[in-house]
């Protein structure tokens, strides 16, 4: 990894130029990693270190050991970007287009600039053609919303823009940020393989562009195709490869290139984000929560990513915090997918299923391709017993992402819902295929296997056990095998995981109604296969509980010692009377 | 049908109705008199009436048809300067609507072309009546128009423009070649992979034939190679001589091939495509699935889902789009996909399109997923997992008891019993047992085919009841099929006293087969849903482009054109496919039910029907089943010469039929040639063969496997390994009463006489011959009885001289069936028995009755010849020659001799013999 120093100024040059290109996610992108660069302790002034965390508790809380001694690239191959001069001439031009497009004024910006030939003006000529387009095909897709859902509204410009740039790319005149656009018309058009080269090459010779990172990063839907990228190291692909590897579901991976990551940028908000989603992903609530706690503490006003921070409280069944972040995104900005989905998360939270629908439907209203809000939208459905309504919501969702497993389960479990267990099976089937490190979905699909019309117990066994290998936080996989294996009359295997159970409550200090079933069917099982020592401990320890197994425990006592009384006793002390 | 959707909107005007309406308007000036004036004559105003009036109905396909389409439409039906003025007025007219302005003002217009009710009828006036069929067009025009926001003429304008540019510059866009857009994209991919694949087969072809070439005395085999190529293979081999012509056979067979699909080719990728309304789509298709279950073959994988794809980017909404991606993935045998697409369209329909649904008066959100397990049941029997199937339909019948979808539950009922027929499936028990059985509480447990029987009444009951008239004749069919094959047992009998009559009963199963086709002739009388609007208008465009046809129609349609005429105005006939379907399958039954009882005749005759009067409706496998039932009995009568001339044409007309049934015909008589022939490798491998076919599924493909054990049976008794052969027959009649196979059993308890008469244990042979009598009576199996009583008299006579009396009773007993209605083989054996019987009958004189053996026996060698059976030929020769001797006739001695001789070589040495196989395999 290159100097703290250089980051700093790679990117202070960097700002200027994608903002000169009215590139603004990736201008904002940059600007906020480049406040979180950590600040060299010689240079500390009051007014740098505003906006830094003062004492980053997170950081302390859970960062366990410093990875910055692995660098992962090498040298890198791009030095600072240069500041290029446009021509003076068409600089006036450029300054009345740019004036225009922050406007939002496109196709005048355009106009102004219609024979500039300063890179600058032509890559800003384009780029407003692009978006003057975009805007048209958003507005027409409204328009043209036909009885038979009629969406393929196009964006009207792409077949000029890419004939365009790709003459200029045959000439060899094209700078990197014509490239990304290029790359990003091509991905529309449908074109990957080619978009994918042209995004590599504008990466390769302008890394700092963050957009061209996160177009690239959607069309890398594999491993394979993201091993076969021939990408020259950078920082930035650090950047990359971990959000690449959170998208193919390689959480750990990337959480350890985030955490080498911080080695830099310390104080990154972006990086902790990432990091709560991966954490999310592996289900770790806690740190979440930590982490959002503290990313609002610095940023009060980020709306981005609180969906998932909702998502936890929703988890951890939070009422007030999910109201107040449901009040505070409300009043930043309510017409944002996150904000209504936040929102909508309350509503579920509180039971009012009809009104969180209204909000997650305002959420895919604002973005129709918005996976959670369709996949939430379902469960909505669920609880409110509209299950033709909720099979909808989630077919929509896997038509989005056929890799989201959460629909998939949810199909199963409306299919399930509706009295079609085996309908079911094909659901929880997939999911368990994209998934298969869940316990919940595999005993959702042992649960299916259980059902009375069904009742496939072997099936259900096979399930049950995949579930237990998998870290099955719930603890249901266990005692359902054990109950499984005794229905079906193989006293040893029931045994072998009544025991395991029990351990494992052991250990983990729980106690219950399956503690006693569990001590029970074990005093029981070794009564009858003459293991009188063994039935003996699990029998006293089954005294320390009321009600009839209780009784039952001693009667059994009282037999075994009978029993034993009429052989010649061997440790007969044993009990004293 | 469309329940799902939205009916207002679903008529949106396009630039290909604006044009439209620029060609009424001049086909109906206002205010003209007469003639109009570019028309000469009445009839050519007419005739652009005519054809305008098809268009308004024709339904070519999803997308409406281009501007340079229109034109060359113009061209085909009027003269060539009023042709060339039509079309300058139709592009000025067009290229003039450059504004909002302009669109109201030509809306505006066209009103006037409309009769207004109080318009005097003055004598010549051009005039439209709004009632008509073109006034109601143009009053849906003008209507779609009016409720368009400005937004909605903004996007009119901009359509026009791009469907009149295109006209313009004749040659294609410069956009065009540097675009790729992903549907065209793939197209590209699909044809490079066409191309691929055609290489790939001409190189396979030609190697094949090369090699073939150099080692023409062996007998090629293909053991592993694809049925594609195997019978493509066959097709080259006789025109080897022109390469064109193979590559136009590769061609057919490709699968990825699709002339359709260059429909999507044209399609404009910047989004001026448009697609007709609803109904047409709809139309649309049903046609296609009608088209898929016909002749699926015909249908490429790729090409048609290429189609596919486009029509569910342009309505996203229209979910019967899905499932016509599953029936094309379920023809093409692709099981993921067919399963994915099942899937995806029952959650996005909920079940509430198509089959019977009727929108429910109430709040209908249920859904009606129970057709989605239905459908799932009967996706898994198609691709033979009989387990699955059942557990699923056993679901769909619980789904639909519970939400009280009668319906449903019949349809279910009927594909359960029909699976339970297809396949063999031991034991149901604990499968059926919860859910569905009325008896299951009396604490009865039903034999599989109780049980079956049971479900097709619960069924038939219900579809009658429901007044399902389809489902209630293919119910009765299903009967009829069970009655044809099983013992007819009381279904619940108490104590010994209750009457056991074990036998089949074919007045019922005809009375069952009368009742299903009666069912369908309610159809005639009744108005069906199911035709698809103006189809027959499109057939007349169609017909314009003939050259012939558009002169003399245009000319003058008075005169006796009689093939466009009729069909112009004849209606489109109202008896609906799916009902042809099920009367045609109730011939194939007829035909099968005939075989079975005897009756070669008749069988000939249903079978005949079905493929003259049934071809276009019933689905490619019937009428493979109607051509392999005919093919048959010319092997079984006419002798393999003719069977495998037959048997070409067939192939050709089914290419890649699944499961292949014409393979297997093939492979069968193709086996029996070799038996006769007593080339017994071969037929050994062909026996073989025919057992990789079935499906490695236990319960599944009964009739392959019976068939090919069986089979295996003969050949090793051919070759005389009797134990073997014995130990085969058995394991195959165990296999046959478990899955409860019993018309089987009576040939195989034949089969094991047979073994036994031959390895010469008469003795032990005669209680199997008697047995498989008792079961050919019971089950009404005339035939076959008439061979078993040849083989018992067979087996009494080579117990000796002394029952040679008793044998000729019994082979005279069988005579009048074995001439009527015997094959080839069956006669002539019936002849030798009858002339060995009089020979080794002491009363017999041979001077004076020799006329009698003689003529049998040169009957049987007649009709033997044309079978090349070398083994009894040689047999009816030597005794020939053995009489003649004995009557002292030298020289017809020395001649059957000589036959007698080439016989015996004919079938010690088969490899020298002059072979139609090596050509045919």
């Amino acid at each position: 990894m290159s100097s703290k120093e250089s980051c700093r100024s790679e990117l202070r040059i960097a700002i200027r130029q994608l903002s000169d290109r009215c590139l603004y996610s990736s201008y904002k992108w940059a600007a906020e990693q480049l406040i979180g660069i950590e600040q060299d302790p010689s240079k500390f002034t009051p007014s740098n270190t505003r906006f830094q965390r003062g004492s980053s508790s997170i950081r302390r809380k859970y960062r366990t050991h410093d990875i910055t001694a692995t660098p992962i690239s090498g040298v890198s191959y791009v030095a600072t970007p240069v500041m290029e001069e446009d021509e003076l001439v068409d600089g006036d031009f450029y300054l009345l287009a740019k004036s225009y497009f922050d406007c939002r004024e496109y196709k005048r910006a355009a106009h102004v600039l219609r024979d500039q030939i300063g890179r600058k003006s032509l890559f800003l000529r384009f780029y407003a053609l692009y978006l003057a387009g975009e805007k048209r095909k958003e507005e027409e897709m409204i328009e043209l919303d036909g009885p038979l859902g009629k969406s393929d509204a196009v964006n009207q410009e792409l077949v000029s823009l890419e004939r365009e740039l790709s003459t200029l790319r045959k000439n060899g005149t094209v700078d990197p940020f014509c490239l990304y656009l290029y790359g990003l018309i091509l991905k529309q058009k449908g074109n990957e393989t080619l978009a994918r080269t042209v995004l590599v090459e504008s990466v390769n010779s302008y890394p700092w562009n963050w957009n061209a990172w996160t177009e690239l990063q959607s069309l890398c839907t594999t491993v394979d195709i993201l091993n076969s990228l021939n990408l020259s190291s950078h920082w930035m692909k650090d950047f990359f490869l971990a959000s690449v590897y959170q998208e193919l579901r390689m959480h750990n991976e990337s959480l350890s290139k985030y955490e080498y990551l911080l080695g830099t940028f310390g104080f990154s908000n972006y990086i902790q984000a990432q990091i709560a989603k991966a954490q999310y992903s592996l289900r770790e609530f806690d740190q979440v929560e930590a982490i959002f706690e503290e990313l609002l503490r610095t940023d009060p006003y980020r709306v981005e990513d609180m969906d998932m921070y909702s998502n936890v409280l929703y988890a951890k069944e939070c009422f007030s915090a999910l109201s107040h972040l449901a009040h505070r995104v409300f009043m930043t900005d309510k017409y944002r997918p996150e904000s209504c989905c936040i929102i909508g998360n309350y509503y579920s939270l509180k039971g009012q299923h009809e009104k969180a629908v209204v909000y997650f439907r305002r959420a895919l209203k604002l973005n129709r391709n918005y996976l959670s809000a369709w996949t939430l939208m379902g469960h909505e459905f669920v609880e409110m017993k509209s299950t033709p309504a909720a099979v909808d919501a989630y077919r929509r969702a896997v038509a989005v992402d056929p890799r989201d497993y959460r629909a998939w389960y949810g199909l199963g479990q409306a299919y399930e819902m509706m009295g079609m267990p085996f309908y079911a099976l094909h659901y929880f089937k997939e999911a368990v295929f994209l998934q298969a490190k869940d316990s919940r979905l595999w005993i959702a699909m042992a649960q299916c296997y259980e059902t009375d019309q069904l009742r496939m117990l072997d099936e259900a066994i096979k399930c049950y056990k995949r579930a237990a290998n998998c870290n099955d936080n719930e603890a249901i996989a266990l005692n359902q095998l054990a109950k499984l294996h005794s229905e079906l009359g193989r006293p040893d295997e029931a045994a072998f995981y009544y025991k395991k159970d029990l351990e494992r409550m052991e250990s983990e200090e729980r106690d219950g109604p399956n503690m006693v079933e569990a001590l029970s069917y074990l005093a029981k099982y070794y009564k009858s296969t003459k293991k009188f020592e063994e039935a003996e401990v699990y029998c006293t320890r089954l005294l320390d509980y009321g009600g009839p197994e209780r009784e039952k425990a001693k009667s059994l006592l009282r037999g075994m010692r009978s029993t034993k009384s009429s052989f010649p006793p061997s440790d007969g002390d044993h009990f004293p009377p | 049908m469309a329940g799902m959707l939205k009916q207002s909107g679903a008529f949106t005007i396009t630039p290909h109705k604006v044009s439209l309406c620029i060609l009424f308007k001049i086909y109906a000036p206002p205010g003209q008199f007469s003639v109009p004036f570019p028309f000469v004559s009445v009839a050519q105003h007419n005739r652009l009436g005519l054809f305008l009036l098809a268009l308004t109905k024709s339904c070519d396909g999803i997308l409406e048809p281009k501007l340079d389409e229109l034109i060359h439409q113009l061209r085909m039906i009027s003269q060539d300067w009023e042709a060339s003025w039509l079309i300058d007025q139709l592009i000025s007219r067009l290229s003039c609507l450059l504004s909002p302005e302009d669109l109201f003002n030509f809306f505006t217009d066209i009103r006037g072309i409309l009769a207004g009710p109080e318009t005097s009828l003055e004598d010549d006036q051009v005039i439209l009546d709004p009632n008509s069929n073109l006034g109601i067009f143009l009053r849906r025009c003008i209507l779609s128009f009016n409720l368009l926001p400005f937004e909605g003429v903004c996007h009119l304008l901009t359509n026009i423009g791009i469907y009149c540019k295109e006209e313009f510059s004749s040659c294609p866009p410069y956009e065009e070649t540097g675009l790729d857009d992903s549907s065209n994209n793939l197209e590209t991919y699909s044809e490079y992979e066409n191309m691929d694949l055609e290489n790939f087969f001409y190189e396979k072809v030609s190697e094949e034939i090369e090699a073939r070439k150099e080692a023409s005395e062996r007998v090629p085999f293909h053991l592993h190679t694809p049925n594609a190529l195997l019978s493509l293979v066959d097709d080259i081999d006789v025109p080897a001589d022109s390469a064109s012509k193979q590559s136009d056979k590769v061609r057919v067979a490709g699968p990825y091939e699709d002339p359709q699909s260059s429909m999507v080719h044209d399609s404009d990728p910047s989004g001026a495509v448009f697609l007709r309304t609803n109904w047409q789509i709809q139309g649309y298709l049903q046609e296609q699935a009608d088209n898929i279950e016909k002749n699926s073959n015909a249908i490429s994988l790729n090409g048609f889902e290429n189609i596919l794809q486009q029509l569910q980017k342009l309505a996203p909404e229209l979910h019967r789009v899905h499932f016509l991606s599953y029936l094309n993935s379920l023809s093409h045998s692709d099981y993921f996909a067919a399963l994915e697409y099942l899937h995806c369209y029952f959650d996005y329909s909920a079940g509430k399109e198509g089959f019977d649904f009727v929108p429910a008066a109430g709040g209908n959100s249920a859904g009606r997923y129970e057709i989605a397990s239905l459908c799932l049941g009967m996706m898994h029997f198609h691709f033979g997992h009989p387990k699955l199937a059942l557990e699923v339909l056993t679901e769909a019948v619980r789904v639909s008891q519970q939400h009280s979808n009668d319906t449903c539950l019949a349809y279910t009922l009927a594909a359960i019993s029909n699976l339970l027929f297809e396949n063999g499936i031991s034991s149901t028990a604990g499968i059926l047992g919860s859910s569905y059985s009325p008896f299951n509480s009396m604490g009865i447990s039903l034999s599989v085919q109780q049980q079956l029987f049971v479900l097709l009444r619960g069924s038939l009951k219900r579809a009658e009841n429901l007044k399902l008239k389809r489902l209630l004749a293919s119910n009765h069919l299903a009967m009829a099929k069970f009655e044809l094959t099983h013992v007819q047992r009381p279904l619940l009998s108490f104590g010994p006293k209750s009457s056991m009559k074990l036998t089949t009963c074919p007045v019922s199963v005809s009375k069952e087969l009368r009742s299903s086709s009666q069912l369908i002739s309610d159809f005639s009388s009744e108005s069906s849903a199911m035709t698809i609007d103006g189809a027959f208008s499109t057939t007349w465009l169609r017909d314009l482009q003939k050259p012939t046809g558009s002169l003399i129609f245009c000319q003058d349609s008075g005169s006796g054109n009689s093939s466009n005429v009729p069909q112009f105005c004849a209606q489109p006939t109202s008896i609906p496919g799916s009902v042809l379907q099920v009367l045609g399958s109730s011939y194939i039954l007829r035909a099968t039910a005939w075989e079975l009882y005897g009756s070669t005749p008749m069988a000939r005759i249903n079978a005949l029907v079905h493929a003259t009067c049934f071809a276009d409706a019933s689905s490619s496998s019937d009428a493979a089943l109607a051509y392999i039932k005919l093919i048959q009995h010319l092997a079984v009568f006419k002798g393999y010469k003719e069977a495998f001339s037959a048997l070409k044409i067939a192939e050709e007309k089914f290419l890649s039929v699944s499961k292949s049934q014409i393979l297997l015909l093939k492979l069968q008589l193709l086996h029996e040639h070799a038996l006769h022939g007593g080339r017994l490798k071969l037929a050994q491998k062909l026996c073989d063969e025919l057992g990789v076919l079935a499906s490695p599924v236990t319960g599944v493909d009964m009739e392959i496997k019976t068939e090919a054990s069986l089979r295996h049976a003969r050949t090793l008794l051919a070759a005389k390994q009797f134990r073997e052969a014995a130990s085969v027959a058995h394991s195959l009649f165990c296999m046959c009463y478990k899955y409860n196979l019993q018309v089987e059993n009576a040939s195989v308890l034949l089969l094991l006489a047979e073994i036994h008469k031959k390895s010469g244990n008469a003795v032990l042979g005669i209680p199997y011959a008697l047995a498989s009598l008792s079961f050919c009576i019971s089950f009404n199996l005339d035939l076959l009885k008439a061979s078993a009583t040849l083989t018992l008299a067979e087996l009494w006579l080579s117990l000796g001289p002394s029952h040679a009396t008793r044998a000729l009773n019994l082979v005279h007993g069988a005579f009048p069936i074995i001439l009527g209605h015997g094959g080839l083989e069956l006669r002539s054996r019936a002849y030798i028995v009858e002339a060995k019987c009089y020979l080794s009958d002491t009363n017999f004189n041979v001077f004076e009755d020799y006329n009698l053996v003689i003529d049998s026996l040169r009957q049987a060698s007649e009709e033997l010849r044309l079978l090349e059976f070398h083994e009894l030929a040689a047999e009816a020769f030597y005794l020939m020659a053995m009489v003649y001797d004995k009557l002292g006739k030298l020289e017809e001695r020395e001649e059957a001799a000589t036959s007698f001789q080439q016989h015996i070589s004919a079938l010690n040495n088969p490899q020298d013999h002059d072979d139609p196989l090596v050509s045919i395999y």
